[in-house]
């Protein structure tokens, strides 16, 4: 656990296209060690994509990525990845534990079973995010909230320094929310970089420390009394860029 | 006859052969229904049935070549027969507004037909390869292959064959067990782990097709989608836990070999239909009593019968 | 009640022909309608493999209808392979509601299931059920006048209720929640859409065979699919490929002894689905391939032209000719490629040749155009550091690629939001191609 590099996520000119059309132009961004940074954007301005470029799980077409100063595919151990909750399988057979689990396996490789130190990361991530008790639910018997702690418990175990997260907010009850909010903080104490995308603006301001305003472009990245401003969150969300988007979807029909 | 005389029926009539039948059954299965089950938590349960249908051509044109249905080049021709056959689902849907499920059946059917086609025109009446065992295979004709001297018995070798595929793919499977796990479940954490999905979709692929080459011989190409979906649809239903999942499976397939004999000996029916059929009874007890699916408890407990109806937009309305 | 039934028969009988090519040919309509018909339904609503699954599931029933009407009369083979069919299709959707499984398990276990409890059955009673084989693989030629008129009877039932019912079930088939909200019975018209789907399976048993008559309602529709966007357009094509089809597949395999019918008819449909998949005039490939390879030679030419302008601006408009060898240095390229594409720019107008034959100048359609591509790209690199707040290092590379696709829309778009200005973010001018006039150089300054 050593952030040896004060520059987390560095990007330069990353660019995406989904179908031709582009959905992500030229994003040069370096993201401080530390720091616990909310994505905002309206829909469809590529705040997932961001996210899911950055760990390589969607195609760039341009542009590069480095994790601590080394490009993503050497630094894979180090990122900690959690997804949509939409995007899971509720009624796969696996428990919590399992779960929890799964967040342990980037260090085994193919032949190592999990073991008792695996065990152990399992149960403390879970301990941590108070799901320890349901371990061997199955994963569909659970409420929304329960439901992400069990992934953010899998990202704990992962034991990362960089953690991708990607709406985690997202139909969860208040209870769970704030939880949610002092783990986050508890994991930048412990010198943690975060990036979060983050659908709701009124509690962006008050949970990030910094903020990275996304619409198909970058419009501003900084810390949140610089970035959270009426001028450029009119530019983030004011849909001034509707020939960006004409452009776009022409590009698109080719 | 007596109740007794019905149980031990198939060893009066055939003797030692029916347990050639049974490990036969059970090695054909035992493999399809472990893979099965992955096929059905990634939802590609029909590509199982589509494999089967598509690399008949290949088996066809590799048997008139070899004229040996034990030969290795039927795999070869099959495995060459599955990737045209994604190839040209690809070139349909990637390339026009014709969607994936049709472009699939397009290729499939196309390929079975040539399939069919070739058959008649290469072969002609041909015994060991006909429209017959298109449809159920050759399980049924197990005890009038060639056999071999193995610990003072007469083995026949399809069995020692299918013995050796099963034993490859659960070595396999011990293997890549959570990279198939993690995989299916999640593939964005899988792939940030470094499994990148391409790999092991296509790898997925490879060893369903290998196994669908064996198990046409046994039980036709239709048929073949009911080893790889029922143990696992089954055990779906009775349990929450993948491992468990896999056992259950494998029990299925256990109990559908017996239980598929004694129907084709009870009722003197083709072989492997039998074995599907007693499959499907054992389906239809796990779809009413299955511990965690089962609709007869479910309907005690008067919950509803599924927390919300299955959201998925592929082959229903 | 059955008087008339069998009066409205005798009707259709005059309808049948007398000789066996004729009849092969009525059985080609029929099924080339039905399936055709249906099929566009089929792959619209994304249900192919449901198509499959259903039609492996008849099998039960042509066996038991085998079995239990001695003289293998059509309309109970008929009738019980439309039980099972919809016995199938219910199964799945009671499978899919009540557990877990998905729509994909569903589908197979009632497919295979049900072919190998036919197969099973079939099995035992191998005398009764001589000529399965037939309903297996299909076998044209052994369909004979009272099959044919059970077919026409079922063709004409589907038909006429797809008629009656062709709004509500393409409106449900495209967008089943405004479907509900509209207040249509949206179960109901599901429950009548696998009817007709398993009618049309049972019209084409015979021709095709379980086995393969979801070909029959995947491909001919799918081929229609690629060649027209209106769906009264793709129902006809549909049919005509499903009839030809028949037709192809039917004589073919009558040349050959001992062919089963089905797989010829499915060849004989995916040729001509591969035929139009190649040559449809917007969805086919080669089209497709055509466009794109003609818009790489327009960004080429365009450019040239592009580079020539530069040439010139880079002199400040000193000169009226520019060299082939400036143009091979300014483009990276050889002269004998330069040559090429300037040829290409000769034939279209664009430029003029000087009598050296090393020179040339742009003329007035030239001029033209190179203003307008320069113009796009200066633009377009301004609105991207303007209101973009794009990189300046990154935004040439963009401009390069868009300055060949802004419409002249999105042009005076970009011109009113921009203000009309005169410089781009390098500081060059933006050329203004409506005031050209006979002196380019005027228009420059």
């Amino acid at each position: 656990m050593k952030p040896a590099n004060k520059i987390a996520l560095e990007t330069h000119d990353l660019t995406v296209t989904y179908h031709k059309r582009p959905v992500l132009y030229g994003i040069d961004v370096a993201i401080p060690s530390g720091s616990l940074v909310g994505i905002v954007g309206p829909n469809g301005a590529g705040k997932s994509t961001f996210i899911k470029s950055v760990m390589g799980v969607v195609p760039s077409s341009g542009g590069w990525v480095k994790v601590f100063g080394k490009p993503m595919r050497e630094n894979l151990p180090r990122v900690g990845y959690v997804p949509q909750r939409e995007s899971v399988d509720w009624d796969f057979p696996v428990t919590v534990m399992d779960v929890a689990l799964m967040g342990t396996y980037g260090g085994l490789g193919l032949l190592r079973r999990p073991g008792k130190a695996e065990k152990r990361r399992a149960s403390e991530a879970l301990e941590k995010v108070g799901m320890l008790p349901y371990s061997n639910r199955q994963i569909g018997n659970l409420s929304g909230g329960q439901q992400q702690r069990v992934f953010l418990a899998r990202a704990l175990a992962q034991d990362s320094d960089l953690y991708l997260m990607d709406e985690p907010f997202v139909g969860v009850d208040a209870a769970t929310e704030s939880a949610i909010v002092t783990l986050l903080r508890e994991m930048r104490e412990r010198g943690k970089t975060v990036l979060v995308v983050h659908h709701d603006l009124q509690s962006a301001g008050e949970y990030f420390d910094h903020l990275l305003l996304l619409n198909m472009r970058l419009v501003a990245f900084g810390a949140v009394k610089d970035v959270y401003t009426p001028e450029l969150l009119q530019k983030t969300y004011g849909g001034r860029l509707t020939i960006l988007s004409e452009v776009a979807d022409q590009a698109a029909k080719l | 006859m007596k109740t007794l005389e019905y149980i031990t029926l198939p060893w009066d009539v055939l003797g030692l052969g029916a347990l050639w039948l049974i490990l036969m059954a059970f090695f054909v299965a035992l493999p399809c229904s472990q893979m099965g089950s992955f096929l059905i938590l990634r939802r590609m349960a029909l590509t199982g049935d589509a494999i089967s249908h598509s690399v008949f051509p290949g088996v066809v044109i590799a048997f008139f070549i070899t004229r040996d249905l034990a030969s290795p080049w039927l795999i070869v021709g099959a495995g060459l027969a599955g990737l045209a056959s994604t190839v040209i689902i690809e070139l349909i849907h990637k390339w026009t507004r014709v969607k994936q499920d049709a472009a699939t059946g397009i290729s499939f059917t196309a390929l079975f037909a040539l399939g069919v086609v070739l058959m008649e025109l290469l072969l002609g009446k041909n015994v060991d390869l006909d429209l017959e065992c298109v449809l159920h295979g050759r399980l049924g004709l197990l005890l009038e292959e060639d056999r071999v001297l193995l610990f003072g018995s007469l083995v026949p070798i399809p069995v020692l064959v299918m013995a050796g595929v099963a034993v490859f793919t659960m070595l396999l499977l011990g293997l890549f067990y959570r990279v198939m796990m993690l995989s299916s479940f999640d593939a964005d954490l899988a792939a940030s782990y470094g499994y990148r999905p391409a790999v092991i979709h296509y790898g997925m692929m490879f060893v369903v097709s290998f196994i669908v080459v064996a198990a046409f011989q046994a039980v036709g190409a239709i048929l073949v989608i009911a080893l790889l979906i029922l143990p696992g649809a089954a055990a779906y239903l009775c349990t929450y836990r993948l491992k468990v999942m896999l056992a259950i499976a494998a029990l299925h397939s256990l109990i559908s070999a017996v239980g598929g004999l004694y129907l084709h000996v009870w009722f003197n029916s083709n072989m492997a239909a039998s074995v599907v059929v007693c499959g499907g009874i054992l389906f239809l007890l796990a779809w009413l009593l299955g511990p965690v699916d089962g609709v007869v408890w479910k309907w005690f407990k008067d919950e509803p019968p599924a927390l919300e109806e299955s959201s998925d937009n592929a082959g229903n309305s | 009640m059955f008087e008339d039934v069998s009066v409205l028969a005798s009707v259709l009988d005059i309808l049948i022909p007398g000789n066996g090519s004729g009849k092969a040919i009525m059985a080609a309509v029929l099924l080339g309608a039905s399936c055709g018909l249906l099929g566009c339904f089929v792959v619209l609503r994304r249900v192919a493999l449901m198509g499959d699954a259903v039609s492996h599931a008849v099998l039960p029933g042509v066996v038991a209808g085998l079995i239990y009407s001695a003289e293998r009369s059509p309309g109970v083979i008929f009738l019980f392979a439309a039980a099972a069919g919809l016995l199938g299709a219910g199964l799945v959707r009671l499978m899919m509601f009540s557990t877990r499984l998905k729509s994909d398990a569903a589908l197979g276990i009632v497919l295979a299931t049900f072919f190998a409890f036919g197969i099973m059955w079939q099995s035992r009673n191998q005398q009764d059920t001589v000529g399965v084989m037939n309903f297996l693989f299909g076998n044209i030629g052994s369909i004979d006048a009272s099959d044919l008129r059970m077919m026409l009877v079922t063709t004409l039932i589907l038909v006429v209720t797809m008629f009656f019912l062709r709004r509500p079930l393409l409106m449900m088939s495209f967008d089943e929640g405004f479907s509900r909200g509209l207040g249509y019975p949206v179960k109901i018209l599901d429950g009548v859409f696998y009817f007709l789907l398993t009618f049309s399976v049972v019209v084409a048993l015979q021709a095709v065979g379980v086995v393969l008559v979801s070909a029959m309602l995947i491909t001919p529709a799918a081929a229609a699919y690629l060649l027209t966007d209106r769906f009264e357009r793709m129902l006809l094509l549909s049919v005509v490929f499903g009839v030809t089809s028949g037709i192809t597949g039917g004589l073919v395999s009558a040349e050959v002894n001992g062919l089963p019918t089905g797989p010829v008819i499915a060849l004989s449909a995916t040729m001509l689905f591969v035929i139009i998949y190649l040559l449809a005039p917007r969805h086919g490939v080669l089209s497709k391939v055509m466009r794109t390879f003609r818009r790489r030679m327009r960004v080429r030419r365009e450019n040239m032209l592009k580079a020539i302008y530069q040439i010139h601006e880079g002199e400040g408009f000193a000169h009226e000719e520019v060299s082939v060898m400036m143009l091979a240095r300014k483009r990276g390229q050889t002269e004998e490629k330069v040559n090429k594409d300037c040829r290409a720019l000769l034939s279209r107008g664009f430029i003029e040749m000087a009598e050296d034959g090393v020179s040339l100048h742009l003329s007035r359609l030239g001029w033209k155009r190179a203003m307008e591509i320069v113009r796009n790209h200066r633009l377009w690199e301004l609105y991207l550091t303007n209101e973009a707040d794009y990189a300046e290092d990154h935004v040439h590379e963009d401009a390069e690629k868009i300055e060949h696709i802004l419409e002249p829309g999105i042009v005076r778009q970009l011109e009113q939001h921009l203000d009309f200005p005169e410089l781009d973010p390098h500081g060059k001018p933006i050329p203004q191609p409506a005031h050209l006039v006979a002196q380019p150089s005027a228009a420059l300054s």
